[in-house]
Formats: C-alpha cells, structure tokens, sequence
C-alpha cells in the first residue's frame, strides 16, 4: 500500500468530510420522499372517521376481501415467479452456449420488458377477448373449441391469465441477469470439472448453479419485490374481476384510497404490505450476504 | 472544488427546466375535467366555439370513466384547485353534493336574471342534479340526457315472426328461439354487460327493478335478497346462457363489438351507440337495428338514467367565469350542437326538433325513456355499494355462486357498508 | 442438446416475445371493422394511417411523448449524478459505526415500499408544495424511484474498480472527485449506460405515479395518456396502438444501441454478489 500523506488539519477535515457530503444529496431526496409518507400513512391509519382507534387494523382480520386479496397476491407471485425463472435459466443456458447470432436473439428476446407494462396489458387484453381476440381466433382456426376459453372472464382462467402476461413480459429481465451472471463465470471450473469426468447435468448442478448463485438470488428478489406489488398490468387486464378472481393488494388498496375514499384503512393495508415485504427482502438479503461471504 | 460548484450547477439548470410551469396568462381560463368518449369530445367542441365568441381559454382534459370520479374527488377533497368545470355521472352526484363540494347554483343563476333553470330541461334530468335528489338545492346542470334503450335485430325478428318484446319474458323467448334457429351463423340471443362494478349494476337495475326488486327499503336497509331480487337474478343468468361465452366480463366496447359484428340480437344499450350502427367503417349491421324502451315483468320497464352533469367545484378559482361557460352551453342552441354531434340532449324542444327526429328516429323513444327513467339509489356511498354489488353480480354470472348465494352475500356486504357509513 | 433443437426452441421464443408486439402494430394500421374481425388477419388487410393521425394531430399524444422525454432524460440525469456520488462514497469509505453498510441497506430498503403506499401521501405533499401537475413533481418522484438501483448498481461496479488507480491520481495531486470523473468514471461505463437504461426505461414506463399526480395535459406522460383511451362505450384500440407502437421505439433504439453495455455492464458488477 502506498504511504499515507501527511495532510493538514484543514484537508484531513475535508477528507473526512468527503463521504458524507457526496451522499448527502442522494439521502436528502429519498429521506423527503419517504418520511412525511411513512408519518402520514402512520397518522391516517389510526384514525377512523376523526377519532384515533385502531379501527381500520382490527377490521383487516375480518374482511375476506383483504385476506383473499392477499391470497391472490401470494399466488400470482410464487407462480409467476417460478414460471419466470425456469424459463429465464432455460433462455440464458440457450445463449450462453455456441450458437450463431448470440447478439440478435440477445436484442430482440428483450423486446417484451421493454414495453410500458400499461401497453403490454392492452395488447394481451385485445388478443385474449373470447370473441374477436386473436389467440382465440387462431387456435379456431386450427379446430380448437375455444367455447370454455374466455381466459379473463373466467374465474378459473383469469389468474392464469394474468400470470401468462406477466411472465411474457417480465421473463427477458430474468434472462437477461442470469445470463450476464452466466458469462461472468470464468472457465477454470469447467475445465477442472471436464477433466473430473463429471456428465453434463453434474456440470451443471455442481459447478454453474453454485456460482450462479448470486446472480439467482438477485433476481429473485427483484422480481419478488416488484410482484408482491403489481398493479399495471391487473389494472388494466381485469381490473381484478371476474368477481374478484384477480384482486390483488394493491389493487384493493388503490380502490380502497382512491374510489372510496377510504385513506385510513388504505394505509393500514400498506402497512401490513410493507411489513411482509420488509420480511421477505431481509431472508434474501441475509442469504445474498452469506453468499459473498462463501 | 470546480467539479461540484459545476455539478450543482448542472443540477440546478436540470431542475429548472423540469418546473416547467406556464406563466399564467393575462387572459381568463377555464379547466374542465371531462369523460373520454363522445361526450367530452362534445363538450370539447364547445369549449373551442366558446372561446372562439368571448376569447375565454379553456383547456378540457379526458379521463376515462373510472378515473374520471378518482380524479375529481382527490382534487375536490384535496382542494386543489385544478378544475373549473367537472363532468359527472349522476350516480356521483351525491357522493360529491353530501361532502359539499360543490357550488350552489341558484343564486349563480339569479345573479344572471333567472330564478331557476329553465322548464325546457326534462324534469328527470334536473331531479338528479338537486341534492336532496328532487327536491333540495340546484347543484349542477344536465349535459348530456342518457337513459337506457333496449335494442334489437329487426330483421331477425321479422324473419322469425317475433313481435317487438314487450316483457323480459318476451326476450328470453326470441333469444331462445334466434339462437337455435341461426345457430349454424354464430349467432346469440342477448349480449349484456357482466363486468364487476358499473357495468353490472348498470345493466341488472332494469330487470332488478322490473321483477320488483328494491335495493333499499324506505328506512335504507339493503333489501337485495327478497325472493324477487333472487329471481331477477336468476333471470339475468338464465340469460346469460344465450350470451356470448364471456359476457361475465363484458364492458361496453364487448356489447358495441358484438352488436356491430351482427352476433348478437338484443341488447340493453346507451343511445350515444345509435350512430354507430349505421357507421359503414364500423358496423356490419347498417339499417337493421331498432330501439324500444325497456321491457316490463311484473312492474313495467323503466330505464335506467345515466345523464351527464356538469358542476362548478367549490374551490374553483374562476366560478363566474366557469357558470357563464356552464350557462352558455346548456343553452337550446349549444345543447343543439352538441346533439349533432352524438349527445342525447337533456331538453324536451330538442327532442321535439324536427330536424334532430330527423336524423335521430329514436328521439321519441329517448324521451319517452327518459321521462319515466328512475336513477339508480341516490346515496353517497354508492360507489362502495356499487363496487360490492358488482362483484356478486359478477360471481354469479360466472357460475362461481348460485344466484341465491350471491344475493344473499351482497346483502351482507351491503349492510357492512351502509353501518360503516352511519 | 442438439443445435437444431436449440434453434427451434430460440426462434419459438423469439416468436412468442415478438408475436403481440407485432399484434399491436397491426391493429395500429387496420381500421376499426378489421379490429374485430373473425376469423383474425395476422397479415391480410389494407392499412391506414387514421389512428396515428388521430393520436398525435388530433390528439394530444404528441404532447405527452414530449412530456414523458423530458421526465424520462432528466430524472435519470438526476439519479445518476446523485446516486453515483454516493456509490462512490459508500463503495471507498469506510465510515463510523458501520454507517456505510447501514445507509446501503437503508437506500436498498426504499426501493422495496410499494409504490401505492406512498401514492395518497406524495399527492398531498406535491398539492402543498404546489407542484401538482407539472413535470417537477415527476421527475422528483422518479429520481427517488431511481436512486437506490443506481447506487447499488453502481457501488457494485466500483467495488470492482481496483483502488490502485485512483491512489495513484491522488499522489499525482488530483482531488478526490478529480480521480472519481477522470479515471474511475470511464472504467465503469459501460456499467453506468446499463443502469442509464433502466433507469430511462423505468421512468418512461412508469404508470402509477403518473396517474395520481397528473391532472391535465399539462403534465400527462404517455402511459397515462393511452390508458386514457379507455373511453365509457368502447376502448379505441386504434389509438392506443398507435401511440402504443411509438412509445416503445425510443426504448428500443436506445437499448438496443446499448445493449452490448448491458449484459456486460451487468456482469461487471452487481450480478457477483
């Protein structure tokens, strides 16, 4: 290590100084974003009407359209989740090895993320209208009876619908990490496990997804984080019908604060919402950092 | 330290550049929040002629109809000042006149020499712009004179001897027997809307109310749940099975689109539809359609008003600008205009105009319907109770409950609503 | 797995991604018969331009295309400055009582509220600092949305940067901000156009906040705007379409200029854990 230069009092100040001054900015901005809402949502939440109570947290445990809200929310996200994460691995395994033309499917598989998540769930709303979309009318074409399959009128068909759009869209960004977490891998233990004999399903469970490991993790949780809060596409989509089928938290809590009004309860609904993202980033973050360590 | 005195700089022009906000002119202007669809595009039109007259600005901006009611309530209740002129859905109407958000109109209207509005606008209008409805205080003007038509396929009723339907029993028959006899061409009997929230309710009110149905008794208990709602809902599904597949998640542009492709025969429908049908660009089915008010069951039918109101929000900055403009364009010659271009209008000479019979030959049946339309109940909590009986609405259609069930339930969480609101 | 089997199943994927973008770009071009036609045309029907027309001549698209440019290229401008600074800071300096680790997870932390709990909250703040419906109000909410992906992205990059470089420009008699811009910067490039791209693509795209926070056409971003078209009688497929097709060229042109940066500036960095 170079020698440490003796600096005066003054610069040795400024030198301290340094570090906090360049992140100050940054701090300030998302401080003033995030205090006067968190003290907000605090305040309105423990009122009901003008009287402080907590009102609006003890009626969450009784109101089946919050608790199957929250149902709804768990399963869109696990299932769009892993659906999203075997395709994105299946991809970037497929790029990563020697095909020709590496850069165009690169560019052009990444098309559906690029999307603004408001027009991408217009275009799936035309294709799947039963009637005069097109995904209806081809699969008539070829002699399908697509009477039982009106995808988002469908109570049992919505959900997976709704799932099936966000994973058209969200699987590239998937892709594109696991990918760039695949070329980041250098050859060495390849070679060494080549040399071990190992098949290539060994190769592959023992060496690629254990360096591959950081990259996962990272997406995971990104893509967790943005499910557990969808809110475009739905709104969009279904508006959370039929009868509810497609309801997720934030849309019932949009609906709750903006048709009826009712910024109280929305804002206890954000909270237990909060709560449950804040608990589920520390599992990733703790297992992201137990990683770096290894 | 060069490098962050420029940085700062930077940001700072950065930032400047971002307030964009206009200087406000010397001249006055006027901001309409507006529905996205023919109405405001009327109402657009007017605000162009209105300047083009007085040299007043105004800006219209679109929403569509959910957001629309979002939109205005934040910026009522936040008093941000933002409108001038607001678009409602009578529906609204008492959620904004209870929490008081909105302008008085009479003494605005004797300011400008008149005691009240003016005996041309058709009674039913007016009612739902006074608070209590009826018969309280003038709180907003009707633009646009919207009540239910029932449509139909002339010609397939012709060709298969059916006669005009008189009664929902009437309708279930003749979809019953176009759906068989045309079933080689794709054809369905009855296409309604299904969609939880306003489209339901929209479309289930009329046979609600025919088959007796109230949605509330007179002390404002929910009442959904009596053996003639059940019924009107059983109806409803009973008819969805000579609707399209999918009708459980119908909006308007689904109805319009099967209407106009020629797959469905009859339908409940808004009469700013009427142009279209003989639109060559847009229908399949020019000249074949016709329009009859609302079939009747055990009470007679009544449509369903849905008219289009304009208010002046309370915190407006430019109130006597925005009621000369509000004025102006309720005036018979504007409303003319505005009935050119698609508008139903909300006065009874308009309607007897012979030049707008002319090209509108539903007009007699408009008014006929709107005279004897009843408004859906007039509470403020309506959107709430709207929201919640849609769902149910929807559940049953999709076969997710019986029809028993769904009643039941909705009364449930009708009267969970109606309490938290006391 | 055999390279023919690896084609078939890319280009199957290519066409599913690309299937209902050219979808959309159909029903830009067809007229509103054609939209609903059965049996569907995928490449059969005459074109029109009367949707494009009627959204940016007629209306106001054009408008919030501008809008959404200006929103989009200065709140990432912002962010990038601002988080990158601190990136720096947090990724070179050790401070007090584990500060650093603990305002990287605290930063990290703000991008995992969802945006609707601070929807209500942001709208009355802006109405009191009376910068509703003005393209400020955007571009400071975006900023805080960027920031604490380009300070993790971008501490990431410079903790793959060597401190040697720097030490030397230091002993040259270089401040410290002379180093970060003259030696430290251009290493990480390709790094700091990866994140520029999120960031562009997020602020573009951005839905909710827009919503709320804008009134008029004043302030209107395009996402907000083809929303709008969902009028109360039908939904003008056209139209959205249209400007649907348009709002995603900018996007593309860009990320596919940068898309070599991308996967490289990615794999630089935060993707090592």
């Amino acid at each position: 290590m170079p020698n440490s230069r003796r600096l005066s009092n003054a610069a040795s100040r400024r030198h301290l100084l340094l570090p906090y001054v360049l992140v100050a900015p940054a701090v300030a901005v998302l401080l003033a974003l995030s205090i006067y809402p968190l003290i907000y949502s605090i305040t309105v939440s423990l009122q009901v009407g003008d009287a402080w109570s907590i009102g609006n947290f003890t009626r969450l445990a009784s109101d089946n359209f919050f608790l199957t809200a929250m149902a709804h929310t768990f399963v869109f996200a696990v299932a769009a989740l892993s659906c999203e994460f075997l395709l994105g691995l299946g991809l970037a395994l497929l790029l990563n090895s020697q095909i020709r033309g590496r850069g165009f499917f690169r560019a052009t598989l990444l098309v559906p993320m690029m999307l603004p998540p408001v027009v991408a769930a217009i275009v799936w709303r035309l294709l799947l209208n039963p009637n005069f979309g097109a995904i209806n009318g081809t699969l008539k074409e070829i002699g399908i009876n697509t009477e039982a399959l009106t995808w988002t009128a469908s109570p049992s068909l919505a959900m997976m619908s709704v799932i099936a759009v966000d994973v058209w869209q969200w699987t590239p960004f998937v892709f594109l990490v696991l990918l760039a977490g695949l070329q980041a891998i250098p050859q060495e233990p390849y070679e060494a496990a080549l040399i071990d004999g190992s098949s290539r399903w060994q190769t592959f469970w023992h060496v690629t997804l254990p360096l591959l490991k950081p990259a996962i993790l990272i997406v995971l949780l990104l893509r967790t984080m943005d499910l557990l809060r969808v809110f475009d596409q739905i709104f969009i989509l279904t508006e959370g019908g039929p009868g509810f089928a497609t309801e997720t938290i934030s849309l019932y809590i949009y609906r709750s604060a903006f048709r009826f009004f009712d910024f109280g309860y929305a804002a206890a609904m954000s909270f237990v919402l909060l709560a449950l993202t804040n608990v589920i980033s520390v599992v990733y973050i703790r297992l992201l950092r137990n990683e770096s360590r290894a | 330290m060069r490098l962050t005195r420029s940085l700062t700089a930077l940001l700072l022009l950065v930032i400047t550049v971002g307030c964009n906000k206009d200087p406000q002119p010397a001249r006055k202007e006027l901001t309409i929040a507006a529905i996205s669809g023919v109405e405001g595009e009327a109402l657009k039109q007017a605000a162009v002629d209105y300047e083009t007259q007085t040299g007043v600005h105004i800006t219209v901006t679109e929403f569509p109809y959910a957001n629309l009611f979002e939109k205005e309530l934040i910026d009522l209740n936040a008093r941000t000042g933002a409108y001038d002129l607001i678009m409602l859905d009578d529906p609204w109407f008492p959620t904004f006149a209870t929490k008081q958000l909105l302008t008085e109109l009479t003494p605005l209207l004797q300011k400008r020499g008149q005691n009240g509005p003016d005996t041309d606008f058709i009674d039913a209008s007016i009612a739902v712009c006074r608070h209590p409805y009826q018969s309280g205080s003038l709180y907003a003007l009707p633009y646009v004179g919207n009540s239910q038509l029932f449509f139909y396929r002339k010609d397939l009723f012709e060709k298969h001897s059916l006669k005009a339907p008189a009664t929902w029993e009437d309708v279930l028959t003749a979809a019953k027997t176009i759906q068989e006899k045309e079933s080689g061409s794709g054809m369905y009997g009855y296409v309604m809307r299904a969609a939880q929230g306003n489209a339901a309710v929209a479309d289930f009110m009329p046979i609600f109310w025919a088959f007796g149905g109230e949605m509330f008794d007179a002390s404002g208990k929910p009442t959904v749940n009596t053996p003639e709602g059940i019924a009107a809902l059983e109806f409803m599904v009973q008819m969805g099975k000579y609707s399209p597949p999918g009708y459980a998640s119908f909006n308007a542009d689904e109805v319009g689109a099967h209407l106009l492709q020629g797959t469905a025969a009859m339908s409940i429908n808004w009469p700013a539809w009427i142009g279209k049908f003989d639109d060559p660009s847009k229908s399949k089915v020019i000249g074949k359609i016709e329009f009859t008010t609302l079939p009747g069951a055990r009470k007679p039918g009544q449509a369903e008003i849905g008219n289009w109101l304009i208010a002046i929000p309370r915190t407006s900055r430019n109130a006597e600008t925005a009621m000369d403009f509000l004025v102006w364009a309720t005036t018979a010659e504007q409303m003319r205009r505005s009935a050119l271009r698609g508008n139903p209008p909300t006065r009874k000479s308009l309607f007897r105009d012979p030049e707008l019979v002319a090209k509108y030959p539903a007009y007699p049946a408009q008014m006929r319907s709107l005279e004897t339309s009843r408004p859906r109940p007039r509470t403020p909590q309506w959107n709430e109770i709207e929201n919640a009986f849609g769902i149910f609405l929807s559940k049953a259609n999709s076969g997710a409950l019986t029809p028993a069930e769904a009643m039941n339930q909705a009364n449930a969480e009708l009267e969970k609503i109606v309490q938290r609101g006391q | 797995m055999s390279r023919a089997l690896k084609y078939l199943l890319l280009f199957l994927s290519l066409g599913v991604a690309l299937a209902p973008v050219y979808w959309m770009v159909t029903i830009s071009l067809k007229s509103e018969v054609d939209h609903f036609a059965s049996p569907p045309p995928w490449f059969s029907f005459t074109p029109t331009l009367e949707h494009y027309y009627e959204a940016f001549v007629t209306r106001s698209f054009a408008q919030y295309l501008v809008t959404s440019a200006i929103v989009a290229v200065i709140s990432t401008l912002c962010a990038l400055i601002l988080g990158t600074l601190a990136a720096y800071a947090l990724a070179r300096f050790r401070l007090p009582y584990e500060l650093d680790r603990k305002l990287s997870l605290w930063i990290l932390s703000t991008r995992m509220f969802p945006a609707i709990v601070t929807a209500v909250p942001l709208f009355l703040m802006m109405r009191d600092l009376r910068l509703l419906d003005t393209k400020a109000s955007l571009i400071i909410v975006y900023t805080a949305f960027n920031l604490p992906f380009v300070v993790w992205m971008m501490r990431g990059f410079f903790d793959e940067v060597p401190r040697d470089l720097e030490e030397a420009a230091l002993v040259d008699g270089d401040s410290r901000l002379g180093a970060l811009v003259r030696v430290v910067l251009p290493l990480v490039a390709p790094g700091l156009a990866a994140t520029a791209v999120f960031c562009l693509i997020v602020s573009w795209n951005e839905f909710l906040f827009a919503l709320v926070l804008t009134q008029t056409d004043a302030s209107m971003t395009l996402p907000v705007g083809i929303a709008g078209r969902v009028t109360q009688y039908e939904i003008k497929w056209g139209v959205m379409s249209a400007a649907g097709a348009v709002a995603i060229v900018p996007i593309l042109v860009f990320a596919m200029a940068m898309q070599k940066y991308l996967v490289r500036g990615l794999s630089l960095g935060a993707v090592k854990g």
